[in-house]
């Protein structure tokens, strides 16, 4: 009998004593696990659908402003004339103030048909409307009118791009002139991009 | 005889039970939720961390050591993990990245009175509460461990709510998320998303989850091609919630409210080694908590500006700060940038500050660089652990500073303003870096641009209490009124 109650006292020691063991080498636990889906590459989050699909179209042929000659009045800060014609949307030029225009010297004489003016496509550029003219010279001294001055709507829906379309004209320099910005922020015209297409 | 030894032997058992500490008290299980890195990644060579066993993801995310702005500077890594948990875990870490092996580790803040065991180079802790935690191996902060234990996720929102934009696990990369009115977006575990977030002129948003905004694809914003892209940044926003996340790696400051109203910030986690990586950064806002928050930056940690007009009611509670580059509560230097009427900066509460490390400038600031009247600035129970403030050249290392100047950050030159009504109750310095009293300045700049009204109370530093000016090494110059310490 005296074994009995040992071995009852024994068991009644041993479980706290087991436990106490077990609780520094393991804590019973209740596990999620989040796994990742397969990917070979960072994607773009499925519920942000890519707006690409919704931009103004641009002509197919060759961007015969990208990296030609360009010039422009004074500029704002770090926003300098030569990022309009980088070929890169996430740089950008921006004037000091009204009227302001962009020079092109297209090296050479073009059938010119249309201008495209486009801004960081990004929504977090709010919706603006610039007015925009275009002149088009053959010997970079006398200018004639292709697209007269018009308010257009940059929306980053539509790739915070506009088309400016015009009558065929032959022309080796092209000047874009910007006669307001109606984005609260800033002083001048802006453009990430000034393309210029057969 | 025999009633008697096992009335004993029960009466020992209810003893044994009710004690906390053997885990025999509370029969719950541990709740863990683990998160698994993007496929795309891979987890860090430096560190190996588990939770009850379980292996953690751990990131490498930048620092950065050099306690002198350098234009060019170039972070290194740290590693960093995160999970989810409730009840009691059991924390085993090994470095493999460190050249030598682990003999000794410290697990900060102190307060957490966790004393870690080492054991064949590996290090074990247990944790009961949520929170930052970060350790620190050999006596060095090179690659310290961030481990950010959150709670348990509640009010996930909805995926088939249209007004959620619901990102799951995964790595991710778009050039910018704009948010609108009423509009969440959901960060879950797991995502690292390449992106920034802004909420401009919209209400009732809310950013949430436990992923991460990850802003390494592009290089730091002053280096030729790049530019600033702030990875949360609310211009004019109202009733702004941003919950759980985590900011790594941003090019530029991290979280940005710029006259913003009702924004509240809870348990945020910043890491950042690169140029003008300032934390959590407000100008011209109102009424805004940031609560179990974390700021490790390389630029100044909790920031109070005015850009377009005055300041008034912010409040930073209970928030981990490591500052490897310039302030740690800082206030200024522009303080009226936008040259409005009668700036101010009011209503301004930092209470529960702990500052893991302060490296380079002083840690609790007021800067009044421009002309705003800054009153009402209360700072509660601030403990720095580490008060290493190594200045530029010997300058600018003092624990507190408040001056009336101007600065290459002023806008307004030919006009100040003032301070008044400062309290700083409960101020602990645990160490410094040469085992002495850091020194302390005030400074005004004429008759009516005065530094008035500032109490200190409650100021230990090297576990003594500080009771006079002389003690706090706290430099006054004409221009300041009404400046005790009790």
């Amino acid at each position: 009998m005296k074994r009995f109650f040992c071995l009852i006292l024994a068991l009644l020691l041993a479980v706290p004593c087991m436990a106490l063991c077990e609780n520094a080498e393991e804590i019973e636990t209740i596990v999620t696990v989040v796994t990742a889906p397969p990917q070979t590459k960072p994607e773009r989050p499925p519920c942000f659908p890519d707006p690409a699909d919704d931009y103004i179209p641009l002509p197919e042929t060759e961007n015969l402003a990208q990296g030609k000659p360009v010039l422009s009045g004074a500029h704002t800060d770090v926003y300098v004339i030569k990022n309009v014609n980088d070929g890169k949307t996430d740089t950008y030029w921006e004037s000091k103030g009204f009227p302001a225009e962009t020079l092109f010297d297209l090296q050479g004489t073009y059938a010119v048909s249309t201008v495209a003016v486009c801004l960081n496509p990004s929504s977090i550029w709010e919706p603006r409307i610039q007015e925009i003219a275009v002149m088009v010279s053959l010997d970079g001294e006398n200018f004639t009118q292709a697209a007269a001055p018009e308010k257009y709507e940059f929306d980053a829906a539509s790739g915070n791009r506009v088309r400016i379309d015009f009558e065929q004209t032959q022309a080796a320099f092209v000047k874009v002139i910007f006669t307001l910005n109606s984005a609260a922020r800033t002083g001048g015209a802006q453009a990430a991009e000034i393309c210029i297409f057969e | 005889m025999r009633k008697t030894i096992l009335l004993l032997a029960a009466c020992l058992l209810m003893i044994l039970t009710a004690i906390p500490g053997l885990g025999l008290a509370d029969q719950q299980p541990a709740k863990l939720t683990l998160y698994e890195g993007p496929k795309t990644m891979q987890t860090s060579g430096d560190a190996a961390v588990s939770v009850n066993g379980y292996d953690l993801f751990v990131y490498d995310v930048m620092v950065n050591h050099e306690h002198i702005w350098n234009a060019n500077t170039q972070p290194t890594t740290t590693p960093m993990a995160y999970f989810d948990f409730e009840g009691t875990v059991r924390v085993r870490i090994e470095m493999p990245g460190l050249s030598q092996a682990v003999e000794s580790a410290v697990v900060q803040p102190y307060a957490w009175g966790i004393v870690p065991e080492v054991k064949d180079g590996a290090v074990s802790f247990t944790i009961t509460e949520p929170g930052q935690y970060t350790v620190v191996f050999n006596g060095s902060v090179n690659k310290a461990l961030h481990l950010f234990a959150n709670p348990l996720e509640t009010d996930v929102p909805d995926p088939n709510d249209p007004d959620v934009f619901w990102i799951g696990p995964g790595e991710w990369a778009m050039d910018a998320i704009a948010l609108q009115d009423n509009q969440t977006l959901y960060l879950s575990g797991g995502a690292v998303l390449h992106s920034i977030i802004s909420v401009a002129n919209a209400s009732n948003v809310k950013i949430c989850g436990r992923g991460l905004i990850d802003g390494s694809d592009y290089p730091a914003w002053n280096q030729a091609g790049s530019y600033a892209r702030v990875p949360i940044d609310l211009n004019r926003a109202k009733n702004v919630t941003v919950e759980g996340i985590g900011i790594v790696n941003s090019n530029c400051w991290n979280l940005n409210s710029f006259s913003s109203k009702n924004v509240t910030i809870n348990n945020v986690k910043i890491i950042s080694g690169r140029q003008n990586g300032d934390g959590f950064t407000f100008q011209s806002c109102t009424d805004h908590l940031v609560t179990n928050c974390f700021a490790r930056t390389w630029d100044d940690s909790l920031v109070i500006k005015n850009y377009a007009g005055s300041t008034k009611g912010i409040t930073f509670k209970n928030v981990q700060v490591w500052t490897d580059l310039a302030q740690s509560m800082e206030i200024g230097y522009e303080t009226d940038k936008g040259m409005t009427l009668d700036p101010e900066i009011s209503g301004v509460l930092f209470e529960d500050i702990t500052v893991l490390y302060n490296f380079h400038k002083p840690v609790i600031s007021i800067h009044n660089s421009d002309d705003a009247f800054v009153h009402d600035i209360a700072y509660r129970n601030i403990v720095v652990e580490n008060a290493f403030m190594q200045g530029d050249n010997g300058n600018n290392k003092e624990l507190i500073e408040m001056t009336l100047q101007n600065s290459s950050w002023s806008t307004v030159r030919d006009e100040f303003g003032s301070i008044d009504d400062v309290t700083i109750d409960g101020l602990t310095v645990l160490n410094t870096l040469d085992g002495k009293v850091p020194r302390s300045r005030l400074s005004g700049i004429g008759e009516e641009n005065r530094i008035t009204n500032v109490t200190l109370r409650n100021v230990r530093i090297l576990g003594e209490p500080v009771t006079t000016l002389k003690e706090m090494k706290l430099s006054t110059d004409d221009y300041c009124d009404g400046i005790v310490i009790e």
